[in-house]
């Protein structure tokens, strides 16, 4: 259409739905992530390698949506939070989608034999490790109803304590931790080797809880900063 | 000959009413749509009527000071009159026409504030009138209240949007405010296409009031027949074009709810219509772009883009300079040729 003079354009570009799909790829890439371990434990090794392409595709789709937002949160944008506080948050949470694009590189490294009980440990961690990101995806997603009650003090309220249990789901993570570490530790009839990759992979999968935990410890200071 | 210029007179405030009806009215009006409280047909209907009854009821105030507001219209001849109405129209409408084919955010009151101060330079280098006969004060007082409006907007859309979020959203839940505001929100859409009309239709007609107000004998009363002209032609655009503009402006305003419309609509419509009262013709635009900034300064909005304050300021400063130096360039090769 070509005649027409227009002020819409005050209108700007909201960046918080690209908030949330970036979260929902993190969900993502931890449940592809547990295919792919359980694929691992059956010795099915091309799946492993097609679920290890598959959240790499998701890490760079989430490359793209963070990349996204960083563009067009210019200075010249007025937003009800802090410009620097959502940046900052951002790139919290895109570091829970490369630490399962590294889990999942870790997995094509090398084919250990998984015995029963570390193995179940494993798909324990990794099951914590998912409900910890769910509750995470699950506090983000209420950012739509901050905006909407311009951070009313109740919805506040009710985001903070999503923000505990996500703490405290991390917490649990800890634990299976250091519960896997002391058992791998202590396999002296395991090959080193095996014991050295798979410590490695218990370290990285903290990692994976350590971010969630730290995303939202940002969503915390930038939906009170204001 | 001078028939023809009438005539030629009439089409033009015609075309400008229909333009304002299409592109102005229009862009005021699509904030309804955005926040989705009016189906675009009952938009289409309230911003017809309303636009109407607010141009020939309310709109006499403006048509005053821009018809003999700026240029002493009662110091020259009726001819010469008729010569600046129909420059003054043709330049305003140019300008309007070559903006909108850019997407320049212009304003069309400053468009014929341009080409009205246009037509009197003219007639004051032709020796028909000396430069201090020129009304500077109000011109002044005019370009004064283009900054004013839009501020005046931010601060009363930012005011609203406060007492709602601190008083409203505190004490009752926000789903229930919203819907409340919903219907609060059909109010202001009528609110702001009376005060629009009432405020803009001298855009169109102030410069055919030059003539008949004259010619009438004593222009100080303006024939409500011009008013209710001006009225119908906005109408017309909204109704034949206008209704594209209110889509496309309205589908890219996602972000608004009823109460942050119904904060942007109030602020904008009680500035713009205070204006009518006091006779000051100003940008309904612009200061809906102030009061939109007001409700994202009070945390209204997800996100508020300040650069097209600077594509406002840009074609401001166009504006003026080109529709005078246009009407300037009209009214000569007429007084010269005709």
């Amino acid at each position: 259409m070509k005649f027409f003079r227009s002020v819409g354009q005050v209108f700007g570009y909201s960046p918080f739905p690209t908030l949330v799909k970036h979260a929902v790829l993190c969900g993502r890439a931890v449940g592809i992530l547990q295919k792919q371990f359980e694929a691992y434990e059956n010795e099915d090794f091309d799946l492993v390698e097609k679920y290890r392409e598959e959240i790499d595709e998701l890490e760079s789709q989430a490359d793209e949506l963070k990349e996204e937002v960083r563009t067009h949160v210019t200075r010249s944008m007025i937003l009800p939070i802090d410009r620097q506080d959502l940046l900052e948050f951002l790139r919290a949470q895109d570091e829970i989608i490369n630490n399962c694009e590294h889990v999942g590189h870790m997995l094509t490294f090398r084919k250990v034999k998984l015995g029963v009980n570390i193995a179940g440990e494993f798909k324990i961690l990794l099951s914590k490790i998912m409900e910890c990101v769910n509750e995470y995806e699950r506090m983000v997603e209420h950012i739509s109803t901050l905006i909407e009650t311009s951070f009313d003090r109740k919805e506040v309220q009710a985001v903070l304590e999503i923000i505990q249990e996500v703490e405290s789901l991390e917490h649990e993570c800890d634990q299976s931790q250091l519960k896997l570490h002391t058992m791998l530790f202590n396999s002296d009839a395991l090959n080193p080797l095996d014991v050295y990759l798979m410590v490695t992979w218990v370290v990285h999968l903290g990692y994976i809880a350590n971010a969630a935990s730290r995303a939202a410890d940002r969503f915390r200071l930038m939906i009170l900063g204001r | 000959m001078i028939d023809v210029l009438i005539v030629l007179a009439v089409i033009s405030a015609f075309y400008m009413a229909w333009n304002i009806g299409a592109n102005d009215a229009a862009n005021s009006m699509a904030t309804s749509y955005g926040s989705r409280a009016l189906s675009l047909r009952q938009i289409i209907i309230v911003a017809a009527i309303l636009e109407f009854l607010g141009a020939a009821l309310f709109g006499k105030n403006v048509v005053k000071t821009i018809a003999k507001g700026i240029v002493p219209i009662e110091l020259l001849d009726p001819h010469l009159l008729i010569y600046g109405a129909v420059a003054a129209l043709l330049s305003a409408g140019l300008w309007i026409t070559i903006a909108t084919y850019l997407h320049l955010p212009i304003s069309t009151t400053h468009s014929i504030v341009g080409a009205m101060l246009g037509f009197g330079i003219a007639a004051v280098s032709q020796g028909h009138l000396s430069l201090n006969a020129i009304k500077w004060d109000e011109l002044i007082k005019i370009m004064l209240s283009w900054l004013i409006s839009p501020l005046a907007g931010a601060v009363l859309a930012f005011s609203i949007f406060s007492l709602i979020r601190f008083i409203l959203f505190r004490k009752f839940h926000y789903e229930k405010v919203e819907r409340v505001f919903r219907y609060l929100q059909v109010f202001t859409a009528c609110y702001v296409a009376f005060a629009h009309g009432s405020n803009d239709v001298a855009n169109a007609v102030a410069p055919i009031a030059v003539i008949f107000g004259h010619t009438a004998g004593g222009y100080y009363e303006i024939p409500r027949e011009i008013l209710a002209f001006g009225g119908l032609g906005i109408a017309i655009g909204i109704a034949t074009w206008g209704y594209r503009v209110i889509k496309m402006v309205g589908e890219r305003i996602t972000q608004l709810t009823y109460t942050r419309g119904f904060s942007a609509e109030f602020a904008t419509a009680t500035t713009v219509l205070f204006a009518s009262a006091i006779g000051m013709p100003i940008s309904t635009t612009h200061t809906l772009v102030g009061s939109v900034i007001g409700v994202g300064l009070a945390g209204g909005l997800a996100g508020v883009n300040l650069d097209v304050i600077q594509r406002i300021i840009f074609s401001w400063i166009l504006t003026l300079p080109i529709s005078m130096l246009l009407s300037i360039g009209i009214y000569t090769i007429l007084v010269v040729f005709v």
